[in-house]
């Protein structure tokens, strides 16, 4: 079996060029695209039970986007989604490694410079990490 | 920042263990914030309960510690971020949690003020400008400023990573140990004598009689647990968080443990040094910023400017456990249907709920706004009443939905009560307890401070701690009737049956979604 693409999304709808990119390199090397979110809320205070399902809610939407999106331009590639309750970095580099992907595509272009220095950038982030090929992707409009 | 993200890896399998039991502990001493918690209630401490702030200090813990039992079981069978309000809702149905929920939302809202009040005097007071941490214009405007940035903080999901609180926390330990050595170190033998503001102090030669409760009347010890309660206030968050610890069942137990001894240790010790160096007097004229005023005169320049350090990222840490469970609660409130949805909504990017937060940070600003303008400027003096009162009325807030909880925990249980020593100890009695202790400081505390003469003065010709305390708290009841109203489905949940109530130490696994069981079903 050939190795899959892994791309992570945003509920925000950031990463939907990444999406496309991946789906776009599935096709043209003749395998599946899986479609990860991670999500993880603060380790202070109360978690779980129904911010965990709202943010789930979220999530479940917004993979289910990018599988129609992929749908669209690509119907007749194979199309996964997984929602994994951990912090975002985390669960693209588990999946990738689990399903022994053959590049990670992130977005980039959510968060500004500034703010990316400040806040902490999950691209900066997983190029630094990962223990495969990251495929990087401008986010060319930033929908919200 | 951008290494916040990294440094919080360790704990997903990679170097679990040692990293772990410290982390965790030190997570849990953190959102109680000590050198907060210390800098603005240690005054009122005193006030009430004189020399024996020490005793009350140990007393209080009794209570908090037998809740955070009832936090630990209830987050077994439901882990919901509503606590209170989903846990008093299954044991005693919709209106308890609603109620238990809203005691929970102003004990939060109370707080602000106070905590904003304390940053923004210590932050001027870090600068050395004391005539400002004095000018009520100043404060007020720096606090508002704090509370809308730790409400930004809290809407981005912004986390310090393990590392980074192990040092900020590990600083703050070390500066109020330093300060309390110090201070406890100088006031044996002859002891100091100072003239400050004109008043002649002395120190008190520490006696471990402060550690018993001889000679204080029981007015006294309500009043000084209902500001101590506060002091422990944050810790039980982190014993339920604690759960999700990646390794085993043991290590949120021990840092449980460990966190306890570490907050007991430091509050006994702080206390000791503040009230022995100068003389519990001291420490209460100087109510607005007691550490502050001992440390000036104990350590002096650069210590006590590490000291003013420490409390202010305390008091930001605070902000942690204070608008987290606050919005937490509104969301799943809304979530549940039990109140209006939108506070439910949860922003896309930053994944935290961001009207809950923002709508708290906006009330909060109000509130601190509107007790300095009822104080006419005079709120950062120590006599004065509205301002300093609120800690007493947010400790009978506390001991509210606290008691709601423990209670919701033995009656939420009762099947599995007898099962062994172990429950009928930890499930039953410890809660039973702490609840019961919390539900008698509320009563005596409500019934003394009616009276004019209760420490913190009058408003509106009733005591200040019973009339913000209670207004706030049965405000709660209209705005439940409303809700009810309005959300009637809400309504219609009955508490879990008891046949369904999972075993804690059971396979069984959580209890059954919030709602599974309604009326007419």
């Amino acid at each position: 079996m050939s190795k899959p693409i892994v791309v992570g999304v945003g509920a925000d709808g950031s990463g939907s060029a990444a999406v496309l990119a991946a789906a776009r390199v599935a096709s043209m090397m003749g395998t599946s695209v899986v479609v990860v979110f991670g999500y993880e809320s603060s380790a202070m205070g109360p978690r779980g039970g129904s911010l965990t399902a709202e943010v789930a809610t979220l999530g479940e939407s917004a993979v289910g986007d990018a599988a129609a999106a992929i749908a669209a331009v690509y119907p007749e590639l194979s199309v996964e989604t997984e929602l994994v309750p951990d912090r975002p970095v985390e669960s693209l580099i588990r999946v990738a490694e689990a399903r022994d992907a053959e590049v990670i595509v992130v977005g980039h272009g959510g968060r500004g410079p500034l703010r990316g220095a400040l806040l902490g950038s999950i691209t900066y982030e997983i190029v630094h990490r990962a223990p495969l090929p990251v495929l990087v992707i401008p986010d060319t409009e930033n929908s919200a | 920042m951008t290494n916040a993200v990294l440094d919080h890896a360790p704990s997903k399998g990679l170097k679990a263990g040692a990293l772990g039991l410290v982390a965790t502990t030190v997570i849990a001493v953190a959102s109680t914030a000590p050198g907060y918690s210390l800098a603005a209630g240690i005054g009122g401490i005193n006030e009430a309960a004189g020399i024996k702030a020490p005793f009350i200090m140990l007393l209080a813990f009794i209570p908090m510690g037998c809740i955070a039992a009832s936090f630990y079981y209830m987050n077994k069978a439901d882990a919901d971020c509503g606590t209170t309000f989903a846990w008093g809702t299954r044991a005693f149905g919709p209106s308890a949690g609603w109620l238990g929920s809203w005691g929970l939302i102003v004990a939060d809202l109370l707080i602000m003020p106070n905590l904003a009040g304390v940053s923004g005097q210590y932050l001027l007071l870090l600068f050395g400008a004391e005539s400002a941490a004095e000018n009520a214009v100043y404060v007020t405007l720096i606090g508002c400023a704090f509370i809308l940035a730790m409400c930004w903080i809290c809407w981005k999901g912004i986390e310090l990573s393990a590392r980074t609180q192990v040092l900020l926390l590990g600083t703050e330990l070390l500066i109020l140990t330093i300060f309390a050595v110090v201070a406890i170190a100088r006031s044996f033998g002859d002891g100091v004598t100072r003239v400050v503001d004109g008043v002649e102090y002395s120190s008190v030669s520490p006696s471990l009689s402060w550690l018993t409760p001889g000679g204080l009347s029981t007015s006294a010890i309500a009043a000084g647990l209902v500001v101590a309660v506060f002091a422990y206030w944050g810790w039980d968050t982190a014993v339920s968080v604690n759960e999700e610890c990646e390794d085993s069942n043991r290590t949120p137990g021990i840092a449980a443990v460990m966190s306890v001894f570490i907050l007991l240790a430091i509050y006994v010790v702080t206390s000791f040094g503040t009230q022995a160096f100068l003389g519990p007097d001291f420490v209460v004229d100087h109510q607005g910023d007691a550490v502050y005023a001992v440390g000036k005169e104990a350590l002096g320049g650069f210590f006590n400017k590490l000291l003013i350090i420490s409390i202010l990222t305390s008091a930001a840490a605070s902000c942690q456990t204070t608008i987290l469970p606050a919005t937490r609660s509104m969301l799943s409130m809304g979530s549940h249907g039990a109140a209006p949805s939108i506070l439910s909504r949860i922003d896309r990017t930053t994944l935290t709920p961001a009207l809950s937060t923002w709508l708290f940070g906006a009330v909060a600003c109000v509130w601190f706004v509107g007790l300095a303008l009822i104080s006419g400027g005079d709120m950062l003096i120590a006599d004065y009443n509205v301002y300093w009162s609120s800690i007493a009325a947010v400790g009978l807030a506390i001991a509210f939905y606290y008691g709601i909880t423990g209670y919701a925990c033995v009656w939420y249980y009762r099947k599995y009560l007898l099962k062994s020593a172990k429950n009928f100890v930890l499930i039953g009695a410890l809660p039973l307890l702490g609840a019961g202790m919390l539900t008698y400081v509320f009563v005596k505390t409500l019934i003394d401070a009616a009276s004019e003469s209760y420490g913190y003065g009058k408003t509106l010709g009733i005591g200040s701690v019973l009339f913000i305390g209670t207004i706030l708290l049965v405000l709660g009841l209209p705005l439940m009737l409303w809700c009810r109203r309005r959300f009637p489905a809400f309504w219609r949940i009955t508490p879990d049956p008891v046949a369904t109530v999972p075993d804690p130490y059971g396979d069984q696994g959580p209890a059954a979604p919030l709602g599974t069981y309604r009326k007419g079903e």
